[in-house]
């Protein structure tokens, strides 16, 4: 299935980046989507026999572009693609300062990546565990925890504090009630807390006000933290974000900092992907009437199909978010665009 | 406040002029000791008699193991806090000292192998200040850009100054930047480039899991680097670091003028400002402003447990119990500079507030989050204030800030001598109905507008920054 954007540059030799991050994905299920990105552009170097630095950026611009029509929401996994890309853009733009000529340079950070591969992934397992020991600070003994979906690293904090033994806490557990592959992640999450002898409640998004006045904090991972602090993550997150405001309850983001994405969005319908989740009908069976609300950013791809409700993802705003627990410490949302600009400017 | 301490008794006075003549370790018993008897309290004195025993546990300190120096203050840090848990600026002050000490080697080990830190430091930053002021504009002048509260550096990072330097700045667009000399081929390395570092580092530049969670394999890494690089190198370590702490010590006296000298942006003509409690800091800031203009204060008293030094701050210009024996300036009350003083008790703020035109908060401390403890009444004062959006602006020295996360804020509200609520002689009321006399309030970030530090105005969301600035990831656990 390879996929041929209509580029100006020459063709690549056929490397299927699609399949590689696929399988990769696939073969390591604690493996998050920008980091499986990572390695498949890793890959995609290896195979290549790119010597200069235009000609790397090139190709990695193709597989990036390649990856990113190839499946329905690309937000998280252009976190990955784009630190990978400006961290080779800055470290091959260093000064020849360096004692090495730039040749020398190019090839010496080709071989780091290239030898390190697999070191990347375990670092963002390892950040991973990290921000778990850090955030199990959070939970206070007798708290009730408030959480949704299948966020590993959500899991990782809550059993993480589970196997603390002198801490009693309940979690309430938001779960969306299909048989999508989130679904059973949380469902997994669920058996494991219970395993750990925590208890939790599993309720239907709809209880999630009528649960709230039980609740004392929120947890919820992310599937990217955009620039202006907020996050995108599956449907439901958001009105758990306005609900804990309105009744007062901290309401906590665990994410990797590999997920920060370098995207500003404003409203739900500004994010770049096509979700059908608002669909005006006026019968059951007739075609569904297009969204005008839906952004077209990617109205050309029509090969990606929209996203339906069980994988939606919604983009809870700043205001409502007490604190990004990374694994660089607890962050208040204005402090990502920092972070973010580090890398870009 | 607590009532009934003449100046003669045990306290800040007498620890100071007790330290001129006792060692350090005695000594270090006896702040223990007054501070849990609760002799010395409040922020600013804490962070005296803190500053000044660091610098006699320094001064005393013999040999020229770095990593001994840290440990020891550390030790001593951590029985000073273990003292008092509530008075959050004893370990700042600590950690800020540990902060110099590392800084001390830093640039030390710095200079011999690199192209000079200073160098390294400025002119980059000046450079990037051209294009993106705000970031820089409020960096401290001793320490390097942190950008997480709690993030495990790794050690060699940390003892690279000019390098961590020039990794924490942006990643140069212009190659012409000659005055730092990039230390090695290693990538760039920030927070988020970290997953790429290189594998040399790993074991410690990498968020690692291996790691114990509170950092203790990165301290003791460090703390081996310390040593290395304090036997390998010929500097003055004890002399820099007291020379540190003086200046930590100047900071304090004069983080309240420094506030104050903003004092007129702030405070307009014929406003009407509500603050409350008896603070030095909203003392002065006030009364520099009102050398220029005319504006009415509104003082709630903070009944039971400040009413005394408020009353007293306003007849006299000074909190009753202060030492009577400085000081330069003189205290005056701010009736005697025209301005028109109304004292409300606490109840009255809600009434009041729709005439406020600023709300001026003093604060006991500040946490990383941005939200603040201050005296009991604040947050009903700025929630008070929020309802009729009215500004709140929060005065603080750095020395206040705290990077404490408030995982659990019942923890940092201290209660008081419910007698002064009911006094016990009214006996069948005590035996009916339980008394609390909380004396602080934590209000959360969201309820305060701006932060006036001695460094400026900043805004809640902001402090994070500014705590990264002060202190070190690796000391934030004592």
């Amino acid at each position: 299935m390879s996929i041929h954007t209509p580029t100006a540059e020459k063709p690549l030799p056929d490397f299927d980046i699609v399949s590689t991050y696929r399988s990769i994905l696939a073969g390591d299920n604690e493996l998050t989507m920008p980091v499986a990105a990572i390695e498949a552009l890793v890959e995609a170097i290896a195979h290549s026999s790119v010597s200069t630095v235009a000609e790397t950026l090139a190709l990695l611009a193709h597989h990036t572009a390649v990856l990113k029509a190839s499946i329905a929401n690309p937000i998280s996994l252009s976190a990955g693609t784009d630190l990978f890309q400006r961290y080779l853009v800055t470290t091959l733009n260093r000064p020849a300062a360096l004692n090495l000529g730039p040749d020398d340079d190019f090839r010496a950070i080709r071989n780091h990546l290239l030898s390190n591969g697999r070191l990347f992934v375990e670092r963002a397992k390892q950040s991973r565990e990290k921000i778990a020991s850090f955030g199990k600070h959070f939970i206070r003994d007798g708290a009730t925890v408030l959480t949704n979906g299948g966020s590993r690293v959500v899991g990782a904090l809550l059993r993480r504090a589970a196997e603390s033994s002198t801490m009693r806490f309940k979690v309430v557990y938001v779960h969306s009630g299909s048989k999508s592959s989130d679904a059973q992640e949380g469902d997994q999450t669920v058996a494991d807390l219970r395993a750990h002898n925590v208890p939790v409640a599993t309720i239907t998004n709809a209880a999630v006000a009528y649960s709230l006045e039980k609740v004392d904090m929120v947890i919820v991972g992310a599937e990217g933290v955009v620039e202006n602090g907020g996050i995108i993550s599956r449907l439901g997150t958001y009105q758990m974000g306005l609900l804990a405001k309105s009744k007062g309850k901290p309401f906590y983001v665990v994410a990797e900092s590999h997920k920060f994405v370098r995207l500003y969005p404003l409203s739900q319908f500004d994010l770049p992907i096509d979700q059908k989740v608002l669909e005006f009908q006026v019968a059951d069976d007739t075609k569904a009437v297009e969204d005008e609300g839906v952004a077209d950013v990617n109205a050309t791809q029509s090969k990606c199909s929209g996203l339906n409700a069980d994988d939606a993802v919604d983009f809870t705003p700043p205001d409502l978010i007490s604190g990004i627990i990374t694994e660089s410490g607890v962050l208040t949302p204005s402090a990502v665009s920092e972070e973010l600009i580090k890398i870009w400017f | 406040m607590a009532q009934g301490i003449t100046p003669l008794a045990p306290g800040l006075t007498s620890f100071l002029k007790s330290l001129k003549s006792t060692p350090a370790d005695p000594s270090v018993e006896h702040l223990i000791s007054l501070l849990k008897r609760r002799q010395i309290r409040n922020s600013r004195p804490c962070a005296i008699a803190t500053t000044a025993l660091m610098l006699r546990v320094v001064g005393e300190f013999k040999g020229r193991d770095a990593a001994k120096l840290v440990e020891r203050i550390r030790q001593v840090g951590r029985r000073l806090t273990a003292a008092q848990p509530r008075e959050v600026v004893v370990g700042n002050i600590v950690r800020r000292v540990l902060g110099l000490v590392r800084e001390v080697l830093d640039d030390n080990t710095g200079g011999d192998s690199y192209a000079g830190s200073d160098a390294g430091h400025n002119t980059p930053s000046q450079h990037d200040s051209m294009t993106r002021p705000t970031l820089h504009s409020s960096i401290s002048t001793f320490s390097p850009l942190r950008h997480a509260a709690t993030e495990l550096m790794d050690a060699s990072m940390t003892s690279d100054m000019s390098d961590s330097s020039e990794l924490s700045r942006r990643p140069p667009l212009l190659t012409s930047h000659t005055s730092y000399a990039p230390t090695s081929s290693a990538p760039l390395v920030n927070s988020l480039f970290g997953l790429f570092s290189q594998p040399a580092d790993s074991n410690a530049s990498t968020p690692t899991g291996q790691a114990s969670p509170d950092g203790k394999t990165a301290q003791s890494l460090n703390l081996e680097r310390l040593a290395d690089l304090s036997r390998s190198s010929n500097i003055d370590l004890k002399g820099e670091v007291m020379d540190g702490i003086r200046e930590l010590q100047d900071e304090l006296d004069q983080s309240d003028e420094q506030i104050a000298s903003v004092a007129l942006e702030h405070i307009h003509s014929n406003e009407i400002i509500l603050t409350h409690t008896a603070s030095t800091t909203v003392q002065k800031f006030l009364l520099s402003a009102a050398k220029k203009r005319k504006f009415t204060v509104v003082h709630a008293e903070t009944y039971p447990h400040d009413n005394a030094a408020t009353h007293g701050i306003l007849l006299t210009g000074r909190k009753r119990e202060t030492r009577l024996d400085e000081d330069e300036d003189p205290w005056k009350p701010l009736t005697s500079v025209g301005i028109p003083v109304y004292v409300i008790p606490d109840s009255h703020v809600f009434a009041i507030m729709s005439r406020v035109n600023k709300v001026i908060l003093a604060t006991h401390t500040v946490l990383a989050n941005g939200g603040l403890v201050a005296a009991a009444g604040a947050h009903m004062i700025a929630k008070a204030a929020k309802e009729h959006q009215t500004p709140v602006v929060v005065l603080s020295g750095v020395y206040k800030l705290s990077p404490v996360y408030p995982f659990d804020i019942d923890e940092l509200i201290e209660y008081g001598d419910a007698g002064m609520v009911v006094p016990y002689e009214d006996g069948e009321f005590v035996d009916k109905v339980d008394v609390e006399h909380p004396l602080y309030d934590y209000v959360p970030a969201d309820l305060v507008d701006l932060y006036i530090t001695n460094l400026g105005g900043h805004a809640p969301s902001y402090l994070y920054r500014i705590v990264a600035d002060h202190y070190r990831t690796e000391d934030i656990t004592l």
